[in-house]
């Protein structure tokens, strides 16, 4: 294997003897993920405070007794600027209002039954009219969808209690019974951590995908394309420790690679709910266990696609024809990924978990939710490694093509 | 020492071959039942135009490619068993074959003398030896991708050769090199003729064959149809130079497979 190791170090040195390639492969994606989350976060907690601290423009169309006295106990009012229009007032400005509002320059209009208080007040039995109220809005504006739901949880509840007590006086015969606040028993260590763990896998598997994609299709295709990879062949070494040398020093690469994106998103996603006002802190997720267990498993996918990269590359007869064939295979990945976010099961079985990529991504899934089962683990490795085995095999038999190393 | 023995190489055509070449045959017989003796001491030259079967002999030595009949040894190793063997006795440089442009050629050439086995005091000194003589002192630690042709075809020569190999297989030497350089190249295989050296090269350049090879083997169709010293071919085809004898066996033997 001495073979295998001084084509590592050559492959290393390749990449870390060059400093445009240092700063391209392992520098620009921290400083371009900082970039991009923190602007998102800041542009997507902009977006917020503005929708929050916006004004809604509402028409109240002919409101029966006492609406507009609840609506300004219960503070509606202070947030909305509230015009109030008799039905006749409607009539005649409907189009204009109607257009105002597909414009955003209005964001709700609120049409209250005729006689809507008289309904109320001469309801006797399950025949008489119940009376209501109608919501226009655009449901393209976000200030207008703010405008609806504000006055779906706060005003119309404000004024229908305000109609309960004035019906019935003591409401609490209407409550009959509470349900008191939860009694919570989760680890606090998890608490938020559903997002993250539906989202995780996905992220890890596609990054480690493209990462080994974009190092390994230009180190195998491309020298094959330029003639170096024949210059290898003629060393007096097997052909197998070329393949193992290729694929360790590649999966380092690509690992690192992965390794720089994953941990400037775990410095980064905070910034982008620092903008959202929200926490969402994936460092405090993971124990020693988590994390030993993560970088097993991230260790063995870099590997597997690695492997099954350089066989596609070693049958491509150049870099372009390797990246259409490396194309296909990634969406299969994404669909793995995606396959988990769905899985919609706390436990999977060993079989499961030994199917290489969804398995792992489930494992990940498993980790991010408080642990995976020992036995889990194992058979997510195993499938990996035999998934490895098997494309390293294949490699070898590949270098050992005369048809596919030099089109003969 | 180079044994071939009834070598037979057939290459089954693809459909975009077979409409690159323009015809419907399924398989292409490149060497054709050749055998060859190249000894050490000597320049064994395979002449013959492109496509005659040259590069797939050479290939066939080199372990790059398996014969589909016959066989081919190389100091007694057999190239199909013992490849690994047969791969650290020989040299074999081609302009297909490259070097890492990312590289420097000391580091090349330290890394192939790291994959043949050399101890790093002998690579030490070849080094020294080998970069004086082609001149790359001056660029040793320039990355091969600022290098000319010529230059390039030097490293390449040079790294070939770290191992101190005892057979060396050139695919057209000289191909592509100016005058200086390509004077450099077929100096420096005399050299190593003279040192006891095994040498094999292809060549259809006859002015080359003719100051290089002490045998040379006409190669048409994938047949070798002529063999001998360059006197003995001139006399056995009664002909004035070399290029004059190639001609009356290529229309001999072209008319005969007509």
């Amino acid at each position: 294997m001495k073979g295998s190791v001084r084509i590592i170090k050559k492959e290393l040195k390749r990449v870390f003897g060059n400093k445009r390639l240092i700063f391209s492969m392992y520098i620009m994606p921290v400083i371009l993920m900082f970039v991009i989350y923190g602007f998102m976060g800041k542009m997507m907690g902009g977006m917020q405070k503005d929708i929050v601290e916006h004004t809604s423009q509402v028409y109240v169309v002919d409101a029966p007794t006492g609406m507009k006295e609840t609506f300004d106990a219960c503070g509606y009012s202070n947030g909305a600027d509230i015009t109030y229009i008799s039905a006749d007032d409607f009539a005649k400005q409907k189009a204009e209002l109607e257009f105002q509002l597909k414009e955003s320059q209005i964001d709700l209009i609120v049409k209250c039954d005729a006689d809507f208080y008289k309904k109320f007040e001469s309801y006797a039995s399950p025949a008489d009219a119940i009376p209501s109220i109608t919501l226009c809005y655009n449901s393209t504006s976000n200030y207008s969808s703010r405008a609806y739901n504000v006055f779906n949880s706060v005003a119309a509840p404000a004024y229908k209690t305000a109609l309960q007590a004035e019906r019935f006086g003591d409401l609490n015969k209407l409550v009959v019974f509470n349900v008191n606040e939860p009694e919570l028993f989760e680890y606090e260590s998890k608490k938020g951590t559903q997002f993250l763990s539906m989202l995780l896998p996905y992220m890890i598997v596609l990054m480690l995908y493209t990462s080994a994609m974009s190092i390994t299709v230009d180190a195998i295709a491309g020298e094959k394309e330029r003639g170096t990879m024949a210059s290898m062949l003629l060393a007096p070494i097997n052909r197998s420790e070329i393949v193992v040398g290729k694929i360790v020093s590649l999966a380092i690469l690509s690992g690192l690679s992965a390794l720089c994106y994953a941990v400037s998103m775990i410095f980064a996603i905070p910034l982008m709910g620092e903008g959202m006002g929200e926490e969402l802190n994936l460092a405090n997720v993971f124990g020693i266990i988590e994390i030993i267990e993560l970088v097993v498993i991230v260790l063995f996918i870099d590997l597997l696609f690695v492997s099954i990269l350089i066989f596609v590359s070693i049958l491509a007869k150049d870099s372009k024809t390797a990246s259409t064939y490396a194309a296909p295979i990634m969406l299969v990945v994404i669909a793995a990924g995606i396959a988990t976010m769905f899985s919609g099961q706390d436990t999977h079985t060993i079989v499961q978990m030994a199917i290489p990529v969804y398995g792992n991504a489930l494992v990940i899934q498993s980790i991010c939710n408080g642990g995976v089962e020992f036995l889990g683990f194992l058979a997510s490795v195993g499938g990996l490694i035999a998934g490895i085995a098997l494309f390293t095999i294949f490699t070898t038999k590949a270098f050992n093509s005369e048809k596919i190393m030099f089109n003969a | 020492m180079i044994e071939i023995k009834d070598l037979t190489k057939i290459y089954k055509l693809s459909n975009r071959r077979k409409i690159e070449l323009k015809t419907k045959d399924t398989h292409k017989v490149a060497a054709n039942n050749i055998s060859l003796v190249a000894r050490p001491g000597e320049i064994y030259g395979l002449l013959g135009p492109n496509g005659a079967g040259k590069t797939t002999t050479l290939r066939c030595v080199a372990t790059l490619l398996k014969p589909t009949k016959g066989n081919v040894t190389v100091c007694g190793f057999d190239t199909v068993k013992s490849g690994k063997e047969v791969r650290n006795k020989i040299g074999f440089l081609t302009n297909e074959i490259k070097l890492d442009p990312n590289f420097t050629p000391d580091y090349m050439f330290d890394f192939f003398g790291g994959l043949h086995g050399v101890d790093p005091e002998t690579l030490a000194k070849r080094k020294e030896i080998l970069f004086e003589k082609f001149g790359i002192n001056e660029f040793k630690n320039k990355k091969i991708e600022e290098f000319s042709t010529g230059m390039k075809q030097k490293a390449g020569i040079v790294v070939s050769l770290v191992h101190d190999p005892e057979v060396i297989i050139f695919d057209e030497p000289t191909n592509g090199l100016d005058i200086i350089t390509a004077r450099v190249v077929t100096d420096f295989l005399k050299e190593l003729r003279d040192s006891g050296k095994t040498i094999i090269i292809s060549t259809h350049i006859m002015s080359e064959a003719e100051k290089l090879c002490d045998r040379i083997g006409l190669i048409i169709d994938g047949k070798k149809v002529v063999e001998g010293t360059l006197p003995e071919i001139i006399a056995g085809e009664q002909a004035e130079d070399l290029e004059d004898a190639f001609f009356k066996v290529y229309k001999r033997t072209t008319q005969g497979n007509d």
